[in-house]
C-alpha cells in the first residue's frame, strides 16, 4: 500500500536565498536548543498520552487515564464524559486539556461551570495540571486570557456573550452538561454557536436513552453529523425512549460518549455505613406537631395547599424556629387575616413558645461529642440552621455555617474554615451542591430531603474520590410523623442509602418507566393527603422492585461504552 | 520536559539571544528583553509603529518567568511557565524560527603554510510525521557531504562532538561543493522518500478501515436526506481530514557545515 509522502519544500528555496545573500545565519546554541526542543514535543507513538509524563506530582487513577486515551486517540477530541459522581471527571477533562495543550493543538480554551465550582476548577487545573486557567472576573479576561473558567449564566449575558462570539476556542469544556439537553434553551444557543474545534461535555446522568437528547448533545459535539433534525427524527421516531434496538444509534453513542461506573473503575471504594436514629418528641414538641393539623380544619382560608401543611409538620419536625418563621410568613401574605385564622396561627405560635428542647439538637450534640471529629449536618430550613449554629456554639462546639447562596469567595472560605478551625459544617439543602469536602466522613441528616436526588447530592460531597475512610450517614427521624413515613417508605424499601441514584435511574429508563425525581414530585407535591401519598409510595417502591427483579436476569446493559 | 529542564532552556533562550538577566534565582527569573525580543515575543506592534514614527526612546519590557511556584515568594509577579503552556510554546516556535538556517566551520586552525581543508556538508534535521486520526513523529538528522556524496545519519549528534566557529578559522580553506546544496537537498528527499515507502504500513491500514467504518455510519444517517448534500460533503471531508492516513516531512533546520576530512 502507498501512502502520500508531502516534504516540505519551502525551507530549502530560503536555504538558497541565504546562500546566495552569505547570510543572515543562526547562531549554533539556538540551533541546538532548536533540537531539543523539537525532541522534546515529538509524539513518539500512536498511542498514549504525553501529558501525565509531564505532570510528575499528580497521579491519574486507570480509568482516568484510560478516559484520556480514549477521547484523544479515537474521539477527537470530541466527547461526552459521563462517569457517575465522584469519579473525577474534572481530573479526566484536564488530562485531555493538558494533552492538547502539549500537542500544541490547543492555546485558547473555555470551560463553562456552575457558579460554585469555578473557583475549585480553576485551583484544580493551576495546581494539578499548571495550566494556567482564570476564572473571569473582569470582561478583558475573555479576549487576554488564554483559558478562561466561568459560569454559563455569566458568560451567555451581554456584554459578555458578544465579546465570546469574537473569539475562537481551539476547545471548550462543559461541566453539568446535561442542562443542555434541550435545543430550545438560551443555554443550547449559546454553546452551538461558540467557534470551537475540540468540545468536551461533563455530565454525571447518563443520557437517559432518549433519542432527542442523543441528537441534541451529538449535534453540539458535531453539528451536521447526523444528517437533518426532521429527517433524523422521522427515522428514529422522537420520544423513543430505547436506542438500545438501533445498532447505529448505538454504535454512535459509543464513539461519542464514555461512561464509567463506580463498579468498573477497579477502585476499592470505602463503604457507605447508613443508621437511623429514631427519637421521640417531647410532650411539648408533640403538641406543637398535633396542632397544626388544626390548620387544616378550616377550608376557606388558611393553607391554600395540603403541601404547605406537610411542610409546617415537617418543619416542626426539624426546629421550633423554623415552624415560627414559616406562620410569620403566612400572616404576612394574608392581606385581612379572618379573626379565626389568626386564632389558629396564635394558638399555634403559644404552643412554639412552650416548647423549651429540641429533641434532634439534643441528639446531635450527642452524637457530635461521640463522633469527636469533623461533622456535616445538613438540614432543609434555613431557621434550623441558624438555631443549631447557636444551640452548638453553647455547648462549646465552633460550627460554620454554609448555603448555596453564598458568594464564590465566601464559600471557599467556609470550607477553609471547616477544614482547618472548625468541628462542624451546618449546610442547608443548596449548599449540598458544589463543595467537596473528602477530609470529613460523617454526615447527620438533621432532616431529610423529600428529593432523594438531593440526598445523593449530600453523600456525594464526601463519599467521592479522595476519601480515606469509610463514611457514616445518620439520619434522624421523629417517630410517628411524616418524617417517620418518608423514611421508611422510600428510603428503607429501596435502600436507597446504599444504592447510588444513577443506577435507580438506570433501571426505570430502561423499563420506560420515566426518571425517580419526577415520579417523586408528584407524590410528594401532588398529594392531597398523607393516605395518597403512602399508596403512591408503595405503588412506586413495587414498581422499583419490579424493574429490579427484571434487571436480574438482564445484566447490565443500559447505558455506557461496550 | 521537567521544570528544571524548562528553567535551563529558558536561561539558554534569553542568554543566546543577548538578553540580560537582571534576576535569576531558582524557581523564577526576570529578564531585560532586547528591542529584537520584544518585538519578537511581547506582541505589541503598535507600540513599535508609534516610536519608529515619532521616534521616541525605545523602551523594550522586562518579563519575569516562574518555572517553579512553590520556591517564589508571593510578591513576585510573573508568567508561570509549564510545559504546555502557551508562553513556551511561543518561545519553542520563536527558537526554531531564529536558528533555522546555519553556516559553521570546523574549528581546526592549520598552521602557516600547512591549510587545513574544510569539506562542505548539507545537513537537514527533519521531523517526519506519520499522520491519521492518531499521529507519531520520528526525528532524523542527516549529513550530505557535498563532494563525494556521502550520507550520514545522526549527523547532528556527530556535530555536538565537534568544536564549531561562525568564522573560518585561520590557515583553513573551504572546498568548493561538487554537488549543488539546491540537489542535494533532492538527493536527501529521494533517500528519505525510498525508505518511507519500503517501511510497514499496517498504521494506515488500520486507519482506513476506522475511516470506512465512519463513513458508514454517516451514510446511514444520510441514507434518507436527499436535500441536504452540502452538510453531507462537509461531513465526509471533516472525516478525510480527520483519518486520510499521510506522511509528512518537515524540516526543523539545518545548513551548511565546512568540517575536516576526518571529523566524520
Amino acid at each position: 500500500m502507498t501512502v502520500q509522502i508531502t516534504f516540505d519544500s519551502s525551507w530549502q528555496e530560503e536555504l538558497l536565498n541565504r546562500i546566495t545573500n552569505d547570510g543572515p545565519w543562526g547562531n549554533w546554541e539556538l540551533y541546538k536548543l532548536a533540537n531539543e526542543v523539537e525532541k522534546h514535543t515529538l509524539i513518539p507513538q500512536f498511542e498514549g498520552l504525553q501529558a501525565p509524563k509531564h505532570l510528575s506530582q499528580l497521579t491519574p487513577l486507570p480509568h482516568q487515564l484510560e478516559v484520556a486515551k480514549q477521547v484523544v486517540e479515537n474521539m477527537n477530541g470530541k466527547a461526552i464524559l459521563a462517569d457517575e459522581v465522584g469519579l473525577g471527571k474534572t481530573i479526566e477533562a484536564g488530562l485531555v486539556l493538558k494533552e492538547y495543550m502539549i500537542r500544541g493543538l490547543v492555546k485558547k480554551a473555555l470551560i463553562l461551570v456552575p457558579a460554585s465550582l469555578v473557583s475549585q476548577w480553576e485551583m484544580e487545573l493551576n495546581t494539578k495540571f499548571f495550566i494556567p486557567a482564570v476564572a473571569q472576573k473582569k470582561s478583558y479576561v475573555w479576549e487576554r486570557c488564554d483559558v478562561v473558567v466561568s459560569s454559563i449564566d455569566t458568560a451567555k449575558r451581554n456584554p459578555h456573550r458578544d465579546i465570546i462570539s469574537q473569539q475562537s476556542y481551539d476547545m471548550v469544556i462543559i461541566d453539568e452538561a446535561h442542562k443542555l439537553k434541550n435545543s430550545k434553551t438560551k443555554n443550547y444557543e449559546f454553546v452551538q454557536n461558540l467557534k470551537k474545534k475540540f468540545c468536551l461535555l461533563l455530565t454525571a446522568t447518563p443520557i437517559q436513552n432518549r433519542v432527542s437528547e442523543i441528537f441534541n448533545l451529538v449535534s453540539l459535539l458535531k453539528p451536521g453529523h447526523l444528517g437533518s433534525e426532521s429527517a433524523f427524527f422521522q427515522k428514529y421516531k422522537k420520544d423513543a425512549r430505547s436506542i438500545d434496538d438501533d445498532e447505529h444509534l448505538r454504535e454512535l453513542v459509543n464513539k461519542v460518549m464514555i461512561r464509567n461506573r463506580r463498579e468498573d473503575t477497579g477502585i476499592e471504594w470505602t463503604k457507605r455505613y447508613v443508621e437511623t436514629l429514631p427519637i421521640e418528641f417531647t410532650n411539648e414538641e408533640r403538641e406543637l406537631y398535633d396542632s397544626i393539623q388544626m390548620l387544616k380544619e378550616n377550608s376557606s382560608e388558611t393553607i391554600s395547599s395540603p403541601f404547605s401543611l406537610m411542610t409546617l409538620q415537617r418543619e416542626a419536625c426539624s426546629s421550633r424556629e423554623a415552624v415560627y418563621y414559616t406562620l410569620k410568613n403566612m400572616l404576612k401574605r394574608q392581606e385581612t387575616p379572618s379573626s379565626a385564622f389568626e386564632e389558629r396561627i396564635a394558638a399555634i405560635i403559644k404552643k412554639v413558645e412552650a416548647v423549651t428542647k429540641n429533641s434532634k439538637a439534643e441528639k446531635t450534640l450527642e452524637l457530635i461529642k461521640k463522633i469527636d471529629d469533623k461533622v456535616i449536618v445538613f438540614t432543609e430550613y434555613r431557621a434550623t440552621q441558624l438555631y443549631l449554629q447557636w444551640f452548638l456554639q453553647q455547648h462549646g462546639i465552633t460550627s460554620v455555617p454554609f448555603r448555596g447562596g453564598f458568594k464564590r469567595g465566601k464559600k471557599d472560605w467556609m470550607r477553609e474554615l471547616f477544614e482547618k478551625r472548625a468541628q462542624v459544617l451546618i449546610a442547608t439543602e443548596a449548599g449540598g451542591e458544589g463543595i467537596n469536602l473528602q477530609f470529613c466522613n460523617h454526615i447527620i441528616n438533621f432532616d431529610l430531603p423529600w428529593n432523594p436526588m438531593r440526598l445523593e447530592q449530600r453523600i456525594g460531597r464526601i463519599h467521592r474520590l479522595g476519601q480515606e475512610k469509610d463514611v457514616m450517614i445518620y439520619n434522624f427521624a421523629i417517630k410517628d410523623t411524616v418524617e417517620d413515613h418518608i423514611l421508611k417508605l422510600l428510603y428503607e424499601k429501596i435502600n436507597l442509602f446504599e444504592k447510588v441514584i444513577g443506577d435507580l435511574d438506570d433501571i426505570l429508563t430502561k423499563l420506560d418507566f420515566g426518571k425517580v425525581e419526577d415520579h417523586l414530585v408528584d407524590i410528594f407535591s401532588k398529594s392531597a393527603s398523607e393516605g395518597e401519598m403512602k399508596i403512591k409510595m408503595e405503588n412506586f417502591t413495587s414498581m422499583i422492585q419490579f424493574a429490579e427483579e427484571l434487571r436480574e436476569g438482564d445484566g447490565h446493559a443500559a447505558t455506557g461504552n461496550s | 520536559m521537567q521544570q528544571q529542564e524548562i528553567h535551563d532552556f529558558l536561561l539558554r533562550y534569553f542568554q543566546s539571544n543577548n538578553c540580560e538577566l537582571v534576576d535569576s534565582r531558582s524557581g523564577f527569573m526576570t529578564v531585560q528583553l532586547t528591542e529584537e525580543m520584544d518585538k519578537e515575543l511581547m506582541n505589541r506592534p503598535f507600540y513599535w509603529h508609534y516610536l519608529e514614527k515619532t521616534g521616541g526612546i525605545p523602551n523594550p519590557m522586562q518579563l519575569t518567568l516562574i518555572t517553579n511556584q512553590q520556591e517564589v515568594h508571593d510578591d513576585i509577579k510573573g508568567e508561570i511557565i509549564h510545559f504546555g503552556s502557551p508562553r513556551l510554546h511561543q518561545i519553542f516556535a520563536s527558537t526554531k524560527k531564529l536558528a533555522g538556517y546555519i553556516r559553521l566551520y570546523e574549528d581546526r586552525q592549520g598552521a602557516p603554510g600547512t591549510q587545513t581543508p574544510l569539506l562542505p556538508w548539507l545537513c537537514l534535521n527533519t521531523k517526519i510525521s506519520y499522520q491519521c486520526d492518531r499521529k507519531r513523529d520520528v526525528y532524523q538528522s542527516i549529513g550530505l557531504q557535498l563532494i563525494n556524496g556521502r550520507m550520514v545519519t545522526d549527523f547532528h549528534d556527530h556535530l555536538l562532538q565537534l568544536p564549531l566557529t561562525p568564522k573560518i578559522p585561520d590557515f583553513a580553506f573551504t572546498l568548493s561543493p561538487l554537488i549543488m546544496p539546491k540537489s542535494g537537498i533532492t538527493r536527501i528527499e529521494n533517500m528519505l522518500r525510498t525508505n518511507l515507502s519500503d517501511e510497514d504500513h499496517t498504521w494506515a491500514e488500520e486507519a482506513k478501515q476506522r475511516w470506512k467504518k465512519d463513513l458508514q455510519l454517516l451514510d446511514h444517517f444520510y441514507k434518507d436526506v436527499v436535500e441536504d448534500t452540502e452538510s453531507y460533503e462537509i461531513e465526509k471531508q471533516a472525516l478525510r481530514e480527520q483519518f486520510e492516513p499521510k506522511i509528512n516531512i518537515s524540516v526543523i533546520n539545518g545548513g551548511i557545515f565546512y568540517l575536516t576530512d576526518n571529523a566524520i
